[in-house]
């Protein structure tokens, strides 16, 4: 069987001068480095963050947990429509004649009344798309983010449920 | 009497095939290399791809013009500003919209901390995959930074949705604008302190000089692009030959390999033209705060858009390379295709030329130098 042939690895053989330099070079080298090192374990502050000890807040920007203030909310559907992996969903019915007229805090009339409004957290992509075509401002990022589940069923949040309407007050953006 | 079966006539030796991946710490993300041993001496390697495989490019043609920059964000996620950049671009060349001076410029800071904290990555994990730890930890001190900064401007650490067809979607405050000044600075002065203790280490050297060489030839004949083909001695930055943007109007030079430690295009050299190229986005990003202008932060965009017919390629010097997107239009209010034309997969597919006759230590060497992202070969 031919075997196969591969290239040689060839080094140009070391001379006396060239073998000092190398452990010289290493030496200073290694040296240098050292004193780098050296300084940031006595001289820098450590910057961790303990985390569940301590927590940074995070800016005020930052998309984290949704929350859909439903008094708000006017069934428009831009929200499900803007979504790009259809996390959002949403059915209304349209409100009776009779009914007393509900106003939005906006001011805008509430013709739908709702009777889901559930958003599958885990779906979700934390793209912010459906905040910024919300017309009335009822849909926004928290920066709630700690709400792991043990099942995942437990990420799909109705927000028409009492309980879900009871963090409400938890890190809602100003 | 019994026959011996191990004539020697009968002896023979044959080449050991190792898979190194899809789960290991040197390939950077679930490459699979199929390697062929000598020994120690890589005879062939084979790059199987597809493990990160998530249908993107299928995916955008069901989703309208501004829904496709989240998935466009995934793509190479460390990275994510250059990508949703050049995206917008390619739309906005097809509308033909004109963008504010303002959210130009921010444009270009945010995409140069992108190369900057994208680079800052590479030099840490370069670190490790050569058997020092410590860089790692103070490279991302910096990059931690520039996430929080990002995380300001607009909401996430990685994944932005930042850039918005027609501008983008946040302003920069002056008080940002201070902060970063200040940390050009300080990185500065700390990028020549961390190449003291990487880059002209004896160790390092003698892993990266002379090792995974890439010719001018080789990177030519297989279209490579950014840093490696930089890193070859060939003065070709998109940024500089094909300008867009402000880009015409900054002053900023284009590092080249040189073969300072070995020869030209070795892995040393390309190590080296990513720490110089962080150097030159510091020198562009304080030109670009020095130069902004107050205004407006987002053009004229119709509410739903609807891109014209035809068809654009649009490509801009991305942390690892030329990205291209080429979308087509139908006319509608969903792209009809977009391909996505990326620098790692070439890079990647440079490996089975430049792996026969090293080592298997080399190899991680050279695939660490080549700064390969997973999420953009497969998409």
């Amino acid at each position: 069987m031919k075997q196969q042939e591969l290239g040689e690895i060839t080094e140009s053989p070391l001379t006396f001068r060239q073998y000092f330099t190398n452990i010289w070079d290493a030496i200073i080298t290694t040296y240098k480095g050292m004193k780098i090192t050296l300084k940031y374990v006595y001289g820098v502050k450590p910057v961790t963050v303990q985390y569940p000890e301590e927590r940074e807040e995070l800016p005020l920007n930052s998309r984290s947990r949704l929350f859909n203030d439903v008094e708000n909310c006017i069934a428009c559907m831009q929200c499900a429509t803007a979504c790009p992996v259809d996390c959002i969903y949403i059915s209304a019915v349209k409100r009776d004649k009779d009914a007393p007229k509900v106003k939005t805090s906006s001011g805008s009339p509430v013709r739908l009344d709702l009777t889901m409004y559930t958003i599958d957290e885990a779906l979700c992509c934390y793209c912010g798309l459906c905040t910024t075509v919300c017309p009335t401002e009822c849909l926004t990022h928290t920066r709630d983010y700690e709400f792991s589940q043990y099942v995942l069923d437990g990420m799909k949040y109705d927000y028409l449920s009492p309980e879900i309407r009871a963090w409400r007050t938890r890190l809602i953006k100003k | 009497m019994q026959e011996k079966h191990y004539k020697e006539e009968k002896l023979k030796t044959e080449l050991l095939t190792v898979s190194m991946g899809p789960q290991h710490p040197a390939t950077h993300g679930v490459l699979r290399v199929e390697i062929k041993t000598d020994s120690e001496i890589v005879a062939e390697a084979t790059p199987h791809l597809g493990y990160l495989h998530r249908c993107m490019e299928k995916h955008s043609e069901n989703l309208d013009y501004r829904a496709v920059i989240p998935f466009t964000d995934r793509l190479d996620y460390l990275a994510a500003m250059n990508m949703e950049l050049t995206y917008v671009m390619a739309v906005e060349k097809m509308l033909k919209t004109e963008i504010p001076v303002r959210a130009e410029y921010i444009r270009v800071i945010v995409s140069e901390l992108q190369r900057i904290a994208s680079h800052l990555l590479f030099f840490g994990t370069y670190a490790i995959d050569l058997g020092a730890f410590s860089p790692f930890l103070y490279v991302f001190q910096e990059r931690e930074f520039i996430l929080r900064i990002f995380e300001e401007l607009s909401g996430a650490r990685l994944l932005y949705n930042y850039i918005w067809i027609g501008g983008v979607w946040n302003d920069i405050t002056d008080d940002q604008i201070k902060r970063i000044g200040t940390f050009c600075d300080t990185l500065d002065e700390n990028l020549k302190k961390y190449h003291t203790l990487v880059g002209e280490n004896k160790i390092f050297i003698s892993r990266t000089a002379d090792v995974g060489i890439i010719n001018k030839d080789v990177a030519f004949d297989y279209g490579a692009t950014g840093p490696i083909l930089r890193g070859s001695g060939v003065n070709w930055d998109l940024r500089k030959n094909r300008p867009y943007g402000l880009y015409p109007k900054l002053s900023f030079n284009i590092p080249v390999g040189t073969g300072e430690k070995g020869k030209v295009g070795d892995c040393w050299d390309r190590y080296r033209v990513r720490v110089l190229e962080m150097h030159e986005s510091i020198k562009i990003i304080k030109q670009c705060l020095a130069g902004i202008e107050a205004g407006p932060i987002m053009g004229k965009v119709p509410k739903i858009i609807k891109v014209p017919k035809g068809e654009i390629y649009m490509r801009t010097e991305c942390a690892r390379g030329e990205l291209g997107y080429h979308l087509v239009s139908d006319g509608g209010k969903k792209p009809y295709r977009l391909k996505v034309k990326s620098s790692c997969f070439t890079h990647v597919s440079m490996l089975p030329a430049i792996a026969p006759g090293m080592m298997i230590a080399d190899l991680v060497a050279t695939i660490g130098s080549i700064d390969i992202v997973l999420g953009e070969i497969d998409r």
